[in-house]
C-alpha cells in the first residue's frame, strides 16, 4: 500500500530539506571546486581560480603519499574495525544480561572515553604511551616486557593510533547495541529455550540474526567514521614519524587547511567519498541478501 | 583641580562613549587575548574616541578562525598572526599594505625592531605585518652536568656541542634532544643559517643541496644516528632535562618561567647560552605580527592601536603582563628586561635571529622539509640523499 | 522478565571482564581528574601520582575566574538542548518514514541522505560557512543550531531501529483507522525509546563538545560556548596541562549528568503483549 503524499513530505521532507541546503550544496560546493585549481590565492578572491578538467584527480592518481594514505587508512579500519564490534558487542551483551550488577555503573563507565574532550584525552594518552614515563610501558615492564617507543617508532605509531580511536569508539557503539538487545522480544529466548537451546546457542541463533539491523548499522557508520580517520592522528602524531600515520582526511586536510590547495584537497574528499559509497552499496546489497 | 580635571576627563569619556566612539574590533589568540585587554584599557584612556573590543581565540584552532574568515570575509579590524602564518595567510591578499602607514608613522619604523623580526612582517615584498612581540631560540643546559663532563661554559661552536654531546652521552643517557615531532625545520634550520646556507638563495634558485645545506644537514643528522640525541621525542623535556637524560635542548624564552615553575629542584644547575657558532650563531626568529585586514573600515584607528603597541613603554608593560619578549629595540634598554640575565640573554640573541623567506609556498615546503628530515634521521637516507630528493620536492612545488 | 539461573563461576568471570575493560575506559579519565587537581612541579613526576601530594583547586579557581563562565554555560544549554530535541525529533520521523512508508524511489532518497556523511566534514566548512553569513545567521543560536538538526547519522539509526518493530502492530492500528501521525505518536515513539535515548545522548555528547563551528561562527565572545571558553585559556607554547585538564572535566560533568538522567529510559521499550509471534 502507498503511503499518502502528505505524510512522506510531513515525515521526511523537513530533514531533506535541511539536508539539502546545509550538506548537499555546500557537498556540491566542493565537488565543483575540485575541478578547480583553486588555491591560496582564490581563497580572498574566488575569481582567482580556474576549471582545469580532471587535473586535480589526475594528479592524485600519480601522488606517492596519497597512496601512503589510503594504505594507512585501511590498515587502520581492517584492524580497528572488528575490534571495535567485536569488544562493544561483548561488552553490550555482558552489560544486558540479566544477572549483571551494576548495570548503569558499568554504562557510564564504558561510556566515558566517548564523550571526553579529544583535545584533552589525546595529551592523557601520548602521556601513557610514552616510552619512559608511560604507563603502558610501565604496566608491560611489570610483566618484563620492554615496550617500544609507541608513537616515536614507525612501526608502532599506528597501533597507538588504533588504540585510541577503539577505545573511544566501544563505549558508543556498546549504548547502539544495547539499544538494539533491547528491542528483542523476550518470546524469542522464551521459545528458544523451550527448544533446549543453551545460552549460547541463544545468543548465536537468536540474539545475533535480531540484532542484524543494528550490526548493519554499526557496520556501515564504523567503515564511514574508521575511513575518515582524522582527529586522533592529528592530536597524537600529526602523521609522523615517516608519514606512517598519515590518514586520507589527514593529508587531505594538509592539502586544503594548511596548503590551502581547496581544489586539490576536494578532489581528495570525492576520491574518499566514491570509495566509502562504493564499500556501503556492497554492504547494502549482501546486507538484503542476507535477510532475503 | 585635579578633581575637576578627573570630573571633566569622565564627560568627555562619556560624551565620547555616547557618540562619535568608532569600534575597532582585534582577534588575539589564547592567554594573551585575555592580557591585551588590560592594554586596551590604557589605550581607550589616551584615544576615548574609540572602543576597543577583543575577541580571544583559541591558539589550537584560530588556523581555521582565519581561514573561514577571510573566505568569508568576516574579518576583524586588526589581527594578530603568529609569524609562521604570516606567508600563507599573507598571500590570500587579504591583508592591507602597511608600507605607507610606516612612511607618515613617528613610531613605527624599522630600524626600532630587530632586522630579523621586520623581516616576517614582509611577504612577497610588502610589508603586511607589523612585529608585535619576538621569540627565538637559545641552547637550554644543565650547568653541573657539563661541569662534570669537563665544561664549565656554554658550548661555544659546532665542535665543542658535538664534543659535549657525546660525553654526555657517554655519562648518561643523551647528549642533547634535537627533535620535535611537527614543525622540525625550526631545529634545523638555525644549523644551516649557521652555516651560511639556505633553502633559496637570492634570485629564488633551491640551493638545499649545497654543501652549506648539506653540511648542516648531516652535522645535525649525526647526532641521532649516533644516538646522542633521542629518536621520535623520547621521554618528557622537563623530566628529562631534571633527571639529565637531556641535558641540552634548544628552545624560546616561554621555556625559562615553565622550567622554574615545573621542575625547581634543579633551580641554580641550568643555564641559557647563545647558539653555538660555526660562521654566525644565527636562531630562528618567532613570535607574532600584527595585521590590518583589507576589509576593515576603520583602517586609521587600527593603525593607531598597532602604533599604541609598538611603544616601546608599552612594550615593557607587555612584557610584565605576559613575559612576552618586546619587538622594539629601545624597550630593552629598559632596566625590568635587565633584570633577569637569563632574559636579558635573549635580547642578545635576538640581533643574529632570522625568520624562514615569507612565500605562499613555505607551508608546503617546510612540511616537505620535515618528511626528508626524519628519513635521515631515522637512517632511510643519507643526509646528502635526502637533501637531494628535498630540492626535487621544493623545485616540484615553486614550479 | 525473564529469569535465567546462572552459575556462580559464570557471574565472576563476567565481572570480570567487566572490570577490566572498566579500568582501561576510566584510567585515563582519572589521571585527567587527579591531574586537574595538580599544581606545578607536580604534573611530569615520575612514577605518577594518582593522589596529588598537595592537592590545590588552583587550577578551577584560575578557570573561574579568568573567564565569564554564566553565559557560555548558558549558550551551550541552548544550543545543545535545542539541537538534541529537534534533531532527535526529526530523525525520529524520518526514520519511520524511511523504514515504514511506502514510495517510489525510498532507497534512493535513503542513500542520498546517507551520502552526506561520507564527505568528510573538513571540506564543507567553508561553504557552509559563506551559506551561514548568506543567511545572516553569523552570530546566532540558529546558526549553531540549524546545520547540526538533520543528522544523517540519527536518521539511519532510527530507521534500523524502527524496521525491527513489526509491521504487523502498525497494520493493527491501521485496521482501527489510525493515521501515520497517529501510529507515530502512539506506537512508534514508545516503541522506540531506547533507540531515541541513545541518540538523544549522542547528540547531546555531539553538540555539548563541538568546538569548531561555535569557533567560527561567534563574531564575538558572547556567543561562545563552553568548551570554546574554556579553550581560550593557555598560550602558543605555554600549554597549562592541569588547567586544560580542569576545564575538560568541568565540560563532560554535565554530559555525565545527562547521562545518567537519560539512562530510565533504556528500559524495555517493547513487550508485545497481544501479539502472536
Amino acid at each position: 500500500m502507498k503511503t499518502p503524499l502528505k505524510a512522506i513530505i510531513t515525515f521526511i521532507g523537513p530533514s531533506i530539506i535541511l539536508l539539502l541546503i546545509f550538506m548537499l550544496i555546500p557537498i556540491i560546493v566542493s565537488l565543483t571546486l575540485s575541478f578547480t585549481d583553486f588555491n591560496v590565492f582564490a581563497i580572498y578572491n574566488w575569481s582567482n581560480a580556474s576549471f582545469i578538467g580532471f587535473q586535480n584527480y589526475i594528479n592524485l592518481m600519480k601522488d606517492p603519499l596519497f597512496w601512503r594514505a589510503l594504505l594507512n587508512t585501511l590498515y587502520a579500519l581492517v584492524v580497528a574495525m572488528p575490534l571495535t564490534i567485536i569488544l562493544a558487542l561483548s561488552f553490550a551483551a555482558l552489560i544486558n544480561r540479566e544477572a549483571t550488577y551494576f548495570k548503569n555503573f558499568f554504562k557510564v563507565s564504558f561510556y566515558l572515553p566517548s564523550i571526553t574532550n579529544t583535545v584533552a584525552i589525546a595529551i592523557v594518552w601520548s602521556w601513557m604511551l610514552n616510552p619512559d614515563y608511560g604507563l603502558i610501558n610501565w604496566f608491560l615492564g611489570l610483566l618484563g616486557i620492554k615496550g617500544p617507543n609507541w608513537l616515536g617508532d614507525p612501526a608502532w605509531a599506528m597501533p597507538s593510533v588504533i588504540m585510541l580511536v577503539v577505545w573511544k569508539a566501544v563505549g558508543y557503539n556498546i549504548i547502539l547495541f544495547i539499544a538494539g538487545l533491547q528491542n528483542i522480544p523476550d518470546y524469542l529466548y522464551e521459545a528458544a529455550e523451550l527448544d533446549g537451546a543453551s545460552r549460547f546457542q541463544q545468543f548465536l541463533h537468536v540474539t545475533i540474526p535480531s540484532l542484524r539491523p543494528t550490526i548493519f548499522f554499526v557496520t556501515v557508520m564504523t567503515i564511514i567514521g574508521y575511513l575518515q580517520l582524522f582527529e586522533e592522528p592529528y592530536m597524537l602524531t600529526g602523521g609522523g614519524p615517516l608519514d606512517s600515520t598519515l590518514s586520507i582526511v589527514l593529508y587531505l586536510y594538509r592539502q586544503g587547511f594548511r596548503f590551502f590547495k581547496l581544489g586539490y584537497a576536494s578532489s581528495i574528499a570525492f576520491v574518499l567519498f566514491i570509495m566509502i559509497f562504493a564499500l556501503t552499496f556492497i554492504q547494502m546489497k549482501v546486507g538484503k541478501n542476507i535477510e532475503a | 583641580m585635579k578633581k575637576r580635571f578627573t570630573i571633566f576627563s569622565i564627560l568627555v569619556l562619556i560624551v565620547a562613549l555616547g557618540f562619535g566612539t568608532t569600534k575597532i574590533t582585534i582577534w588575539a589568540m589564547g592567554e594573551e587575548a585575555k592580557s591585551l585587554d588590560k592594554l586596551a584599557q590604557l589605550f581607550m584612556e589616551e584615544y576615548p574616541e574609540y572602543e576597543v573590543n577583543i575577541q580571544a581565540i583559541p591558539w589550537a584552532n584560530a588556523y581555521d578562525k582565519i581561514l573561514t574568515g577571510i573566505a568569508g570575509r568576516q574579518v576583524p579590524d586588526v589581527a594578530q598572526m603568529g609569524t609562521t602564518w604570516m606567508a600563507p595567510f599573507g598571500s590570500m591578499g587579504a591583508f592591507e599594505n602597511l608600507d605607507p602607514y610606516v612612511k607618515n608613522s613617528k613610531i613605527v619604523k624599522e630600524e626600532a625592531f630587530f632586522r630579523g623580526s621586520w623581516e616576517t612582517g614582509k611577504v612577497d615584498g610588502k610589508l603586511l605585518g607589523i612585529p608585535w612581540y619576538v621569540d627565538t631560540r637559545v641552547l637550554y643546559y644543565r650547568t653541573d652536568l657539563l661541569s662534570e663532563v669537563g665544561c664549565d661554559h656554554a658550548p661555544q661552536d659546532w665542535d665543542e656541542l658535538y664534543d659535549v654531546a657525546k660525553k654526555l652521552a657517554q655519562k648518561g643517557k643523551y647528549g642533547i634532544t634535537l627533535y620535535q615531532p611537527q614543525d622540525n625545520y625550526q631545529i634545523l634550520l638555525p644549523f644551516v643559517w649557521q652555516n651560511g646556507g639556505d633553502i633559496l638563495d637570492s634570485k629564488g634558485n633551491v640551493i638545499v643541496d649545497q654543501p652549506e645545506f648539506v653540511e648542516a644537514f648531516e652535522y645535525y643528522t649525526r647526532f641521532f644516528t649516533e644516538k646522542l640525541a633521542p629518536l621520535g621525542g623520547g621521554g618528557n623535556l622537563f623530566q628529562d632535562f631534571a633527571t639529565g637524560d637531556t641535558p641540552m635542548f634548544f628552545s624560546g624564552p616561554w621555556m625559562v618561567s615553565m622550567i622554574r615553575e615545573q621542575i625547581p629542584q634543579i633551580e641554580g644547575k641550568w643555564n641559557v647560552a647563545l647558539m653555538p657558532k660555526k660562521k654566525t650563531r644565527t636562531s630562528f626568529m618567532g613570535g607574532s605580527d600584527l595585521v590590518i585586514f583589507k576589509d576593515s573600515k576603520n583602517k586609521e584607528g587600527a593603525w593607531k592601536f598597532i602604533e599604541f603597541l609598538s611603544r616601546p613603554d608599552i612594550q615593557v608593560k607587555w612584557y610584565q603582563l605576559v613575559n612576552s619578549l618586546p619587538a622594539s629595540i629601545e624597550a630593552w634598554n629598559n632596566p625590568i628586561l635587565q633584570a633577569d640575565p637569563m632574559i636579558a640573554l635573549f635580547g642578545e640573541q635576538l640581533f643574529d635571529a632570522k625568520a624562514p623567506i615569507n612565500r605562499p609556498e613555505f607551508q608546503e615546503i617546510s612540511v616537505s622539509i620535515d618528511r626528508r628530515v626524519e628519513e635521515a634521521i631515522y637512517g632511510r637516507k643519507t643526509p646528502e640523499g635526502a637533501a637531494k630528493d628535498l630540492k626535487k620536492d621544493i623545485e616540484k612545488i615553486l614550479r | 522478565m525473564r529469569k535465567v539461573k546462572v552459575s556462580p563461576i559464570e557471574q565472576i568471570v563476567v565481572h570480570l571482564i567487566l572490570i577490566i575493560w572498566l579500568l582501561i575506559s576510566v584510567i585515563p579519565f582519572a589521571w585527567m581528574l587527579s591531574t586537574s587537581f595538580k599544581g606545578p612541579g607536580e604534573i611530569f613526576i615520575f612514577p605518577p601520582r594518582w593522589i596529588p601530594k598537595n592537592p590545590t583547586l588552583k587550577n578551577y579557581k584560575d578557570l573561574f575566574q579568568q573567564m565569564n563562565f554564566g553565559r557560555p554555560f548558558l549558550n551551550s544549554v541552548v544550543v545543545s538542548l535545542s539541537t538534541t530535541f529537534l534533531s532527535v525529533l526529526l530523525a525520529t520521523m524520518a526514520g519511520y518514514g524511511f523504514a515504514k512508508f511506502n514510495f517510489k524511489n525510498k532507497n534512493t532518497l535513503f542513500l542520498l541522505v546517507l551520502g552526506t556523511v561520507m564527505v568528510p566534514g573538513q571540506i564543507t566548512m567553508i561553504p557552509v560557512f559563506l551559506l551561514l553569513t548568506k543567511l545572516s545567521l553569523l552570530n546566532t543560536y540558529w546558526g549553531l543550531i540549524l546545520p547540526a538538526i538533520a543528522n544523517a547519522f540519527n536518521i539511519f539509526f532510527m530507521r534500523q531501529f524502527i524496521s525491527g518493530i513489526p509491521d504487523e502492530l502498525i497494520e493493527a492500528a491501521k485496521m482501527d483507522g489510525a493515521n501515520e501521525g497517529w501510529i507515530f505518536f502512539k506506537v512508534i515513539i514508545p516503541l522506540s525509546k531506547p533507540a531515541m535515548a541513545a541518540i538523544t545522548i549522542f547528540t547531546f555528547t555531539g553538540s555539548w563538545n563541538n568546538f569548531l563551528w561555535p569557533l567560527i561562527i561567534a563574531t564575538d565572545e558572547s556567543m561562545y560556548t563552553l568548551p570554546v571558553a574554556v579553550s581560550v585559556l593557555g598560550g602558543q607554547y605555554t600549554e597549562n596541562i592541569a588547567m586544560q585538564m580542569a576545564g575538560s572535566v568541568i565540560v563532560i560533568l554535565p554530559l555525565i549528568i545527562v547521562f545518567l538522567f537519560t539512562q530510565k529510559y533504556f528500559i524495555k521499550g517493547i513487550t508485545f503483549t497481544g501479539l502472536k509471534g
